[in-house]
């Protein structure tokens, strides 16, 4: 913007107001964060000394450890399966055109839009109708419907930085559309792929909701931390919540690493 | 040539729904020769190459290639690499890799592969940057990248599609070098798609020229330039006068064409020969053929006409001119020529050429 | 090159294709997939195991609430029926009606005050900040989506209950206390802590776009600073302004755990309707008929709200 357009009050009062909403948006992660290493169990200030006890108090929580066990395999699953139908659907919408195409993006795009209580019910529903609620696998099934949209979205970004050509090439060079597949879509899509796998696994590790209506008794460790919040003031879910935070973060960080890398992928020399 | 030519289009059209890409055309591309297929945006070129490929399916006609029917062919069982206006060089692979891709697709073995893709990459002055990542090399560089990729495998017939279309003028003039000599020291049968005008006559032995999925004229660029076979290729050339008229007068060996600017004689051509008073008619002639004086010529065809604008085109210029009629007139002059004239905007000056100069086309 | 030369782009090869080429068509060219429409193996490999599992697990359990908002329940058991027993009782109650009154507001109170908070901060980083100040600004508005929802309201609480931190600062300076949790601020606070960092991301990517030069031209046009933000630069951005809003609209609509956790849950919300009348027992076709109501509500709003961020004006 033009040199003129600049008033010093009104650049210093909108750089205040930017660093005040960082302020609201992370003062509830870092004061988690903060009293996790609290000793106190009513958490206020002045803060009562620093100690790791609520951290062996969750350690020694076999409830924990089992939330954490259901949470692991659920999410390693979820963001198997939900990265391969994301990455098929995103090569479908890349290079197929057909009748009822806006339909299919639909079908493919739209979960994560309907509100996590409604998805819910309806999961719960479906699936104890069907026999298939109450286990972990219930908390897949409705994870990889939540994720799979996010996957395809990554996945399709990176697709639209292809020359279109570039399968076409392959394909000109005696590949056929598998081994075209193999040597040049997958290829080039890899540090999408891996990110799509993090981005899923992470979003799977937070999701509470959807879990705490289906999962029955094999609950998951964001439902094991509703549970806490549902009963007294637990310091523990501040250490959970620092834990789960650590992951996701690295999980993402990973993520961002992999699509920064962008078209410069794989075997530079020099 | 032989007899026998390489490929053939029969009747081969395309179409997209009701719209028309090509129209069934012939055409028939012979062993060794270069051959350029040029046109404005959306005249079908690019799809006739597609479709020599094999990345698009004609919707009628039959595509031989050799004397076989490849209609049916995918393009990875067809030989007959393209090299794309983009380039689309695998951008995960070092150059080598790519040059080694279709080996490596067709089951070549390792050491055999490397052996054929580093004769190629010197062929290509390549070699330095064999390990290097596409994405680090200049344009020119990827030209030869992607031309190694394309011949490693050496095919009897090479598709080109507008590939120097992104180099700059002077990167451009010597690419066109490159490929004249490769495509003469292979032998091979090179067809090249563009839009430009001076790098299909410089390069290739004979020029399709297409309009709206039909092709206009097929001959070498003299033959082109001197007789367009139709209005539309005088005017897309741009370098013709171009009056459209009724013949007046066809006999002996000559014809007279009637136009708002004036009547005019030619030989009578093969083109015309057809022809009868009061036909419709067009008559061309080329701008380097034009004189220009102050005062009427005593004998030849004469026209006066109001001066443009001067167009300073390298050693000569170009002097932009409206005919009596309102018609967009040219002549190429060489500066000394225009000195002595001292044409300014507005003046009226006689334009005139021998009757050998023009030719006479069917219709308006 | 032209749209019909380059029709076949992302074309693949010709034979056993089910589609036409895709991508940039020629002007007049007709929709694709009317010739020839093969279905090849290795198309329906790629495409149909996201149509088949979207169906299955979210089409088909969408589907399947309306039918159980049909269906009776007799001694604590759920019997397939054609009842509309369950939508009658459930509209006819005025506790439903007051909770769905309830819900709309605090959505659309969130909706207006979180773009309304929103707005200055991502206005400041798409126009005042320099190119890699704006990247780490990004960065740091999407590591709220990687952190639990659960713990920051648990926070929350630590920090709005009657002696926790912010009334103990208070308290140093002779105020309060405040009761701030268990209230319609304590529910606002948490949509915010839900929203905030989604609506001012969608907001930025917004004015990001926004053409500078159309700011230079209101400045050249005598358009004033402040002027200029709410006659060209909203406007401009109106598109994803809306979009902004409506997702914080239909993030709150469907949540329970602000409302709940610091909000107090009473009265209750829609979703804390939902989220009891489903675990207190098997009334879940009444949770069904609040699900489809709350559905149909959003199915209104989000149409108004695309309709007014892509309508034209003029002709």
């Amino acid at each position: 913007m033009s040199d003129f357009n600049r008033s010093a009050p009104v650049e210093w009062g909108l750089r205040a107001y930017l660093l005040l909403t960082f302020a609201f948006v992370f003062a509830p992660i870092a004061a988690s964060f903060v009293f996790s290493f609290n000793v106190d169990r009513f958490p206020s200030l002045p803060l009562g000394g620093f100690s790791l006890t609520w951290y062996q108090q969750v350690a020694a929580d076999p409830l924990v450890w089992e939330g954490l066990r259901n949470t692991l395999i659920a999410g390693i699953t979820v963001s198997v399966l939900a990265t391969a139908l994301g990455f098929g659907a995103a090569y479908t919408d890349f290079r197929y055109n057909f009748f009822g195409k806006s339909l299919y993006l639909a079908l493919a795009l739209l979960p994560p839009t309907i509100p996590v209580v409604i998805l819910g019910l309806a999961m719960l529903a479906f699936l104890a109708n069907i026999g298939l609620s109450g286990g972990i696998h219930s908390v897949i099934i409705a994870h990889v419907v939540m994720c799979a949209p996010f996957a395809m979205a990554i996945i399709r970004l990176r697709l639209s930085q292809m020359d279109a050509s570039l399968e076409a090439a392959a394909w000109n060079l005696g590949a056929s559309q598998w081994v075209a597949m193999r040597h040049v879509i997958i290829p080039f899509c890899r540090p999408a792929i891996f990110a799509a796998l993090f981005i899923t696994m992470a979003v799977s590790f937070d999701e509470f909701a959807v879990s705490w209506f289906v999962s029955g008794l094999n609950e998951t460790l964001p439902v094991k931390v509703l549970g806490f919040l549902q009963g007294q003031v637990s310091p523990k879910i501040n250490v959970i919540g620092t834990f789960v935070f650590l992951t996701s973060m690295t999980l993402v960080i990973l993520a961002q690493i992999l699509l920064m890398k962008r078209s410069t992928g794989g075997k530079a020399g020099q | 040539m032989t007899s026998e030519p390489l490929v053939a289009f029969d009747r081969v059209g395309k179409r997209f729904g009701d719209f028309v890409a090509v129209e069934p055309m012939h055409l028939e591309i012979h062993k060794g020769e270069f051959l350029a297929i040029m046109g404005s945006s959306g005249c079908g070129k690019t799809t006739t190459l597609r479709m020599l490929a094999g990345l698009e399916a004609p919707t009628e006609g039959e595509i031989r290639l050799a004397g076989e029917r490849i209609n049916d062919l995918p393009t990875w069982q067809r030989d007959t690499p393209m090299v794309w206006q983009s380039l689309a060089l695998f951008p995960f692979l070092t150059v080598r890799e790519n040059v080694e891709f279709s080996l490596r697709m067709r089951g070549v073995g390792k050491a055999e592969r490397r052996q054929r893709a580093d004769k190629w990459l010197e062929r290509m002055q390549i070699t330095e940057f064999a390990d290097r990542n596409v994405a680090h090399l200049s344009g020119g560089q990827r030209q030869r990248v992607a031309l190694a990729r394309s011949l490693v495998t050496e095919p009897e017939i090479l598709l080109l599609d507008e590939p120097l279309s992104a180099l700059d003028a002077h990167l451009k003039v010597r690419m066109q070098a490159v490929l004249s000599n490769l495509q003469r020291e292979l032998g091979i049968t090179f067809v090249y798609v563009t839009h430009s005008q001076s790098e299909a006559f410089s390069m290739a032995d004979r020029v399709v020229i297409m309009s709206r999925g039909r092709i206009e004229q097929i001959g070498a660029p003299q033959e082109i330039y001197r007789s367009p076979r139709t209005r539309f290729v005088a005017e897309f050339l741009g370098s013709s006068n171009v009056f459209a008229g009724r013949v007046a007068e066809a006999a002996g060996g000559g014809i007279r064409v009637e136009t708002p600017a004036g009547t005019f004689a030619a030989p009578l051509g093969e083109l015309a020969a057809a022809l009868r008073p009061g036909d419709d008619a067009t008559f061309v002639v080329s701008d380097d053929r034009m004189q220009l004086s102050g005062s009427r010529p005593e004998s030849g065809n004469a026209l006066e006409a109001t001066v443009l604008a001067e167009e300073f085109v390298g050693a000569t210029a170009v002097v932009h001119l409206e005919g009596p009629g309102g018609e967009e007139l040219r002549a190429q002059k060489s500066h000394d020529e225009l000195a002595r004239l001292t044409l300014s905007p507005g003046d009226k000056v006689w334009m005139s050429w021998g009757p050998e100069a023009g030719h006479v086309l069917p219709g308006g | 090159m032209t749209a019909s030369d380059r029709s076949g782009l992302a074309a693949g090869p010709v034979p056993a294709r089910r589609e036409m080429p895709g991508q940039a068509r020629p002007a007049g060219a007709p929709a694709p997939g009317r010739a020839r429409k093969t279905v090849s193996l290795y198309g329906l490999t790629f495409s149909l195991p996201m149509l088949l599992w979207q169906m299955i697990f979210f089409l088909a359990p969408l589907l399947f609430l309306v039918a159980l908002s049909f269906w009776s329940v007799r001694n604590f058991r759920m019997e397939p029926d054609f009842n509309p027993d369950n939508w009658s009782r459930m509209l006819g109650r005025s506790v439903f009606w007051e909770a769905y009154l309830r819900t709309l507001l605090l959505s659309a109170t969130a909706a207006i005050v979180t773009s309304a908070v929103a707005f200055p901060a991502s206005y400041a980083i798409a126009f005042k900040l320099s190119e890699t100040a704006r990247r780490w600004a990004i960065f740091l508005m999407v590591i709220p989506f990687f952190t639990s929802y659960l713990v920051r309201v648990y926070s929350w609480q630590i920090f709005l209950s009657d002696n926790g931190i912010i009334n103990a600062l208070l308290a140093k300076i002779g105020l309060g206390p405040f009761p701030m949790l268990n209230s319609n601020f304590g529910t606002m606070v948490g949509y915010l802590t839900l929203c905030l960092p989604l609506v001012i991301l969608l907001q930025l990517f917004s004015l990001i776009f926004v053409d500078r030069t159309l700011v230079e031209a209101a400045h050249n046009l005598r358009c004033g600073r402040l002027r200029t933000v709410f006659e060209v630069v909203v406007p401009a951005a109106r598109v994803g302004l809306t979009i902004a809003a409506l997702f914080c609209f239909i993030l709150t609509f469907g949540d329970f755990v602000s409302p709940l956790y610091l909000g107090g849950g009473d009265p209750p919300t829609l979703s804390i309707l939902i989220t009891d009348t489903t675990k207190s027992g098997q009334q879940w076709p009444r949770a069904a008929v609040v699900a489809l109501v709350m559905i149909a509500t959003l199915l209104v709003i989000a149409f108004a709200a695309v309709r007014f961020a892509y309508k034209e004006r003029g002709r």
